[in-house]
């Protein structure tokens, strides 16, 4: 719920000056850490999509190390892609 | 502020309690809540590039200041900002959807293949466009080049830094300012290095004009492609990033410093030296092409005014990262208002210089005029300065476009060899350079306003079919809709005609004559007159969308009467 807080003007500049500088850097980065960290998750849980690619006994000793991507994974995985979400890098 | 409030309250009644895309969808790549001063920071960056500057140029070269202050202001007031603020909001509302998907659901899949062919060929436009100011700029105002090549290898150079030795990104950055002030400094203090000279390869031409055609202009462009051929193969973090960002550097001082010294003309005492109305309609196509104000003067000034790009960058990426339903209003209607600015600045930059003026050199003659006047530094050195901002500007932004065009197509001709990332670079670049070395800038420019406008008025239109499906009001967005497509389309009517006229004729237009004299009369036919057929184009799929979506819209409307 949204909290009604006093902007500081200085924290407002630097946020302000932070999304012209960088924002997009974040996120094109991030885009491509994800992309990356997809590849290996589909080479190591292909399973889960039908491509089993690495034998199930070192899926099931990786499979801990994945969980706190699976749902973020899956929400992208099943999204709508479209050419105008690519426009915007 | 009233209007925004009434739109924001009564139309989409915005909610701080409702839960936004970013968080219920939280992924920690697109969608996640951000300060709405950091999304401000970024829509105002991604929409704000020489659009606002070069628009508002043309249009006080072509008719006067006084139209083009007044169609910034009424544009950005009642039109421009509603766009960006309602493509937000819409996007908001269907799960931080983009445009294409939104189309799709409302209308079908042809509306939305009709939008993605309109981006393509305003790609194509916006870049070539760019290309010949980049040219003219780095021709006309010597010295400029040189403090350029320090920012592409101080940006090659900041990656290096950043990415590969882990260099604390300050340390990097107060490095990156110091070499980039540097090559401006010395090439304003050693004026023997202002290399090359004006036309340096075509010295019959004289010292006054870039011309279209001549060896000079295309050695720039065959500089600019590999330049835009680095940027859009290689990996983001190698070059194209750390470019951005140094390229920002001396971008984000410019801009504020021609908007104070734009706002304290009545200290430092100048005046506009232009006329307050030029023309109302232009005739000698010796000249300009530009011909009557009403539609010209509406898609000369894109940016500043209205943008159909904002409306993909407020639907791509903010409507994603939105913390607030309230923060739409701060975020995308600040930036567009923030962006009017710009253009107001650019307007007053251009109207305090006496004589003819046309072309974005003359920014950087007025800006630097403006800018000495306020902080005391000579004008030569800070024309200098904004010329090279001005080139920086518009290759950053082409270089985004170029790699943009290659994901497009990717995407798009994922089987066909027009998939293939060096295929789909090089056919956009080498469309670039035949557009930008045999056409009539300005007419071209008219076909940006157009594609970008056209862009806009869609934009608005599909929002007033959210609206009506939705059972809200829409009279705020479907009458400015309604304009803004039949302005546009009488725009690229208007230009198709300009073209095949001087097809017809066998003539060159006024800025082709030298590409008639080097390469013969057949080359400017060839160009002409697939300039006739690009615009002829543009406005028929123009004039099928916006039937569509009024269709649509109408249907919406039945819909609601019936069930009311």
């Amino acid at each position: 719920m949204k909290k009604e807080k006093k902007d500081n003007p200085l924290g407002a500049l630097k946020d302000t000056l932070m999304g012209f500088m960088v924002h997009s850097h974040v996120t094109s980065l991030l885009k491509m850490k994800t992309y990356t960290e997809y590849l290996f998750m589909i080479m190591t849980m292909g399973d889960m999509l039908g491509m089993p690619l690495l034998p199930p006994y070192y899926s099931l000793r990786l499979l801990p190390y994945m969980v706190p991507n699976i749902k973020s994974w899956k929400l992208r995985m099943l999204r709508d892609r479209d050419v105008t979400d690519i426009v915007v890098g | 502020m009233i209007y925004s409030k009434y739109v924001d309250k009564k139309i989409w009644a915005t909610d701080p309690n409702r839960p936004t895309p970013a968080k219920l969808y939280t992924d920690g790549v697109e969608y996640f809540p951000v300060s709405r001063y950091v999304l401000y920071g970024y829509q105002f960056k991604s929409v704000a590039a020489l659009g606002p500057i070069v628009g508002p140029i043309v249009a006080t070269a072509f008719y006067g200041w006084l139209p083009a202050l007044i169609w910034l202001i009424v544009g950005n007031f009642f039109i421009g900002w509603v766009q960006d603020y309602s493509a937000m909001m819409m996007s908001v509302r269907n799960e931080g959807r983009s445009m294409g998907p939104i189309a799709y659901n409302l209308m079908g899949d042809r509306v939305r293949k009709i939008l993605l062919v309109y981006i393509m060929i305003y790609l194509i436009i916006i870049t070539a466009v760019f290309a010949w100011v980049i040219v003219d700029t780095l021709n006309r105002i010597v010295g400029t080049f040189i403090p350029v090549i320090f920012i592409l290898f101080m940006g090659a150079i900041f990656g290096h830094l950043v990415f590969r030795l882990k260099v604390d990104i300050l340390i990097a950055t107060i490095i990156a300012i110091i070499v980039v002030f540097a090559g401006i400094i010395l090439v304003a203090t050693f004026p023997q290095i202002q290399v090359p000279p004006v036309n340096f390869l075509d010295p019959k031409l004289g010292t006054t004009t870039t011309w279209p055609g001549s060896l000079t202009v295309l050695f720039w462009l065959f500089l600019l492609a590999i330049i835009y051929y680095i940027a859009a193969s290689t990996p983001m973090p190698r070059f194209l990033l750390p470019t951005i960002f140094v390229g920002f550097l001396p971008t984000i001082i410019a801009l504020i410093l021609v908007i104070i010294a734009a706002l304290f003309t009545p200290l430092t005492g100048l005046s506009m030296a232009q006329a307050a109305v030029k023309n109302l309609w232009i005739t000698d196509p010796s000249v300009f092409q530009s011909g009557p104000i009403w539609p010209i003067l509406f898609v000369t000034i894109a940016c500043g005014a209205i943008s159909g790009w904002h409306s993909l960058i407020s639907s791509g990426l903010s409507s994603k990262q939105l913390e607030y339903e309230t923060d739409a209003r701060p975020v995308g209607g600040g930036a567009m208002i923030t962006e009017g600015i710009v253009g107001l600045s650019s307007v007053a930059a251009v109207a305090i210089l006496a004589g003819s003026i046309g072309a974005a050199t003359n920014y950087a003659q007025g800006a630097g005029k403006l800018t000495s006047a306020l902080i005391g530094i000579s004008s030569t050195g800070m024309t200098l300065f904004y010329s090279v901002f001005i080139v920086v500007m518009g290759l950053i932004t082409s270089m985004l476009f170029v790699r943009v065009w290659r994901n497009v197509a990717a995407e798009l001709f994922e089987k066909s060899i027009f998939g293939n990332k060096h295929v789909a670079i090089i056919v956009m670049l080498i469309v670039m350079i035949f557009l930008a070395f045999t056409g009539s800038w300005t007419n071209l420019w008219i076909y940006f306003g157009g594609t970008n406008q056209l862009l806009a008025g869609l934009a608005l239109l599909l929002v007033a079919v959210y609206l009506a499906s939705q059972k809200r009001p829409t009279a705020y967005v479907f009458i400015p809709g309604i304009f803004m497509a039949i302005t546009t389309v009488a725009a690229l009517v208007w230009e198709t005609y300009v073209y095949a006229n001087f097809l017809f004729a066998n003539k060159p237009l006024g800025p082709q004559t030298n590409v008639a004299k080097v390469f013969g009369q057949t080359a400017v036919q060839i160009s002409n007159g697939f300039s006739a057929v690009l615009g002829a184009v543009l406005a028929v799929l123009g004039v099928i969308m916006t039937t569509y979506l009024i269709l649509g819209y109408f249907r919406y409307r039945r819909e609601k009467a019936k069930s009311a």
